[in-house]
């Protein structure tokens, strides 16, 4: 991992607001649910470091880490980051989200790709490191944060590197068991626990404001890259309570609807009273 | 002590007062006029903490297959809301299928809304330690911890009295009963 160095917080502050004025906004029946900005500076910096020089691959990304990343890096306020982001996610506002910017401000290291993470991984599969922030399973005992977390295996080849950003709460019972399936689960595909930041992030989360989530950095015991079988998922039992308790997958893609306005108030939004002229 | 407070229970608990700019009691009138002539009515709300797919209706309906049903329970209190008392013209189950809100019924300046029937005055302390949050982000947390600051409305289960947690107990002063669909989207289209 590189070793941090001293960082202009205004300037980096700042950049991270430029993300998040560029995000569209959160849709909560599919768990978008956003990290506070302080948190996204944090965590934007410690994910440069880790992934430093690598290749990346993001499954999904509402959060917008990955343009964090890479903007933070493109500017000069941090001087390393990963050679190559791709963000894997169904919501195509997310995607756009990332293309737009990546355009606008020449982030050559970049790139967005629409994908549904019940599908089979459509590849590449050398990345060296994969980052998900999953729906966090309370309903399904992290079966949701599973089917994320093998995507981003299967991103590596079973041969990399994971951060997974979920739940974390002393209190609640749910975390605590997700926290251990999703560990057991990284074990029987062949990854170890490498590191578990505890506690780390606040979200805009209003049934659970107090609510944080951590850190659980994988690293697979083997360092050759396996031929990858990747395939649909369908099984009723990983979906039943996909987004909550009784609650499935229905939409294959959250498709964006392309306005000219795009980051100005819309125009169904306000009318003018005029002046009255003298 | 009301029927309602009995282990194993589920509530739906939220505060209530002024909304969009009417006062309670001009609600409670108007919205039991509207259960009389179309055998229920839509009971505005927001937030989050009772979304209507990832919430209430699971938990609606896990009461139901038991053969029960959960109960709206509110907490009058003096508040403003000045939101715009908008009509939402459209309501849906699942956010996808939209169909129109029958001209009897007004939903005023909110995003979802329950079906109720049945809507009467009942006076009774809700011992909110005694509570439990039934489901989601918050699953499991005791109702007096869960319900603070802004957060004014949960999907609870009451639990065996429990002794040692301090006392926190809201005074109910409205319930209703909570019918299918339970819990809806609704909307403005029409400009």
């Amino acid at each position: 991992m590189a070793e941090p160095k001293e960082i202009d917080l205004r300037l980096a502050i700042n950049a991270i607001s430029d993300v998040v004025q560029n995000r569209p906004r959160p849709l909560r029946e599919f768990d978008q649910i956003y990290m506070k900005t302080g948190d996204m500076v944090l965590q934007s910096e410690l994910v440069a470091r880790w992934a430093d020089g690598k290749r990346l691959a993001f499954v999904g990304d509402g959060d917008a880490i990955s343009i964090c990343v890479a903007y933070l890096h493109k500017r000069g306020i941090i001087d390393y980051g990963p050679s190559e982001i791709v963000v894997y996610d169904f919501d195509e506002r997310i995607c756009s989200a990332v293309t737009r910017f990546a355009d606008r401000e020449q982030l050559g290291t970049l790139r967005s790709e629409l994908y549904n993470c019940l599908d089979a991984f459509p590849g590449p599969t050398n990345f060296d490191c994969f980052y998900t922030n999953p729906p966090w399973g309370a309903s399904n005992e992290g079966e949701s944060v599973k089917v994320f977390v093998q995507r981003g295996m299967e991103a590596t080849g079973y041969s990399g590197e994971g951060m997974v950003v979920i739940a974390d709460d002393l209190e609640l019972q749910w975390p605590k068991q997700v926290l251990a399936n999703v560990q057991t689960y990284a074990v029987s595909s062949g990854f170890y626990i490498q590191k578990m930041m505890p506690r780390l992030h606040s979200y805009h989360l209003d049934d659970a404001p107090n609510l944080r989530s951590c850190n659980l950095i994988f690293k697979s015991l083997s360092s050759t890259e396996r031929t990858v079988k990747s395939s649909a998922i369908s099984d009723p039992g990983r979906l039943a309570n996909f987004y909550g308790r009784e609650n499935p997958p229905r939409v294959k893609y959250v498709r964006e609807r392309k306005r000219l306005d795009y980051g100005k108030a819309h125009e169904d939004e306000y009318a003018f009273d005029l002046l009255e002229a003298t | 002590m009301s029927e309602i407070i009995k282990p194993g229970q589920g509530l739906l608990y939220m505060k209530v007062g002024t909304h969009a700019r009417e006062s309670l009691d001009d609600i409670i009138e108007r919205k039991t006029r509207e259960i009389e002539e179309a055998g229920f009515a839509f009971w505005g709300y927001g937030g989050s903490t009772c979304h209507p797919q990832t919430m209430v209706q699971p938990f609606a309906r896990d009461y139901e297959r038991r053969g029960s049903k959960i109960y709206l329970c509110m907490q009058p209190m003096v508040s403003t809301h000045f939101a715009e008392p908008l009509r939402a013209d459209e309501f849906s189950v699942d956010g996808i299928d939209w169909q129109e809100i029958p001209d009897s019924i007004n939903v005023l300046g909110s995003r979802y809304a329950l079906a109720i029937t049945d809507l009467r005055k009942e006076e009774f302390e809700l011992p909110l330690e005694s509570t439990k949050v039934a489901l989601g982000n918050s699953m499991g947390a005791p109702g007096s911890k869960y319900i603070s600051g802004r957060v004014d409305k949960a999907c609870l289960e009451v639990a065996e009295p429990d002794a040692s947690a301090p006392e926190k107990s809201v005074h109910i002063g409205l319930v209703a009963d909570i019918v299918k669909p339970y819990a809806v989207y609704v909307r403005n289209r029409r400009r």
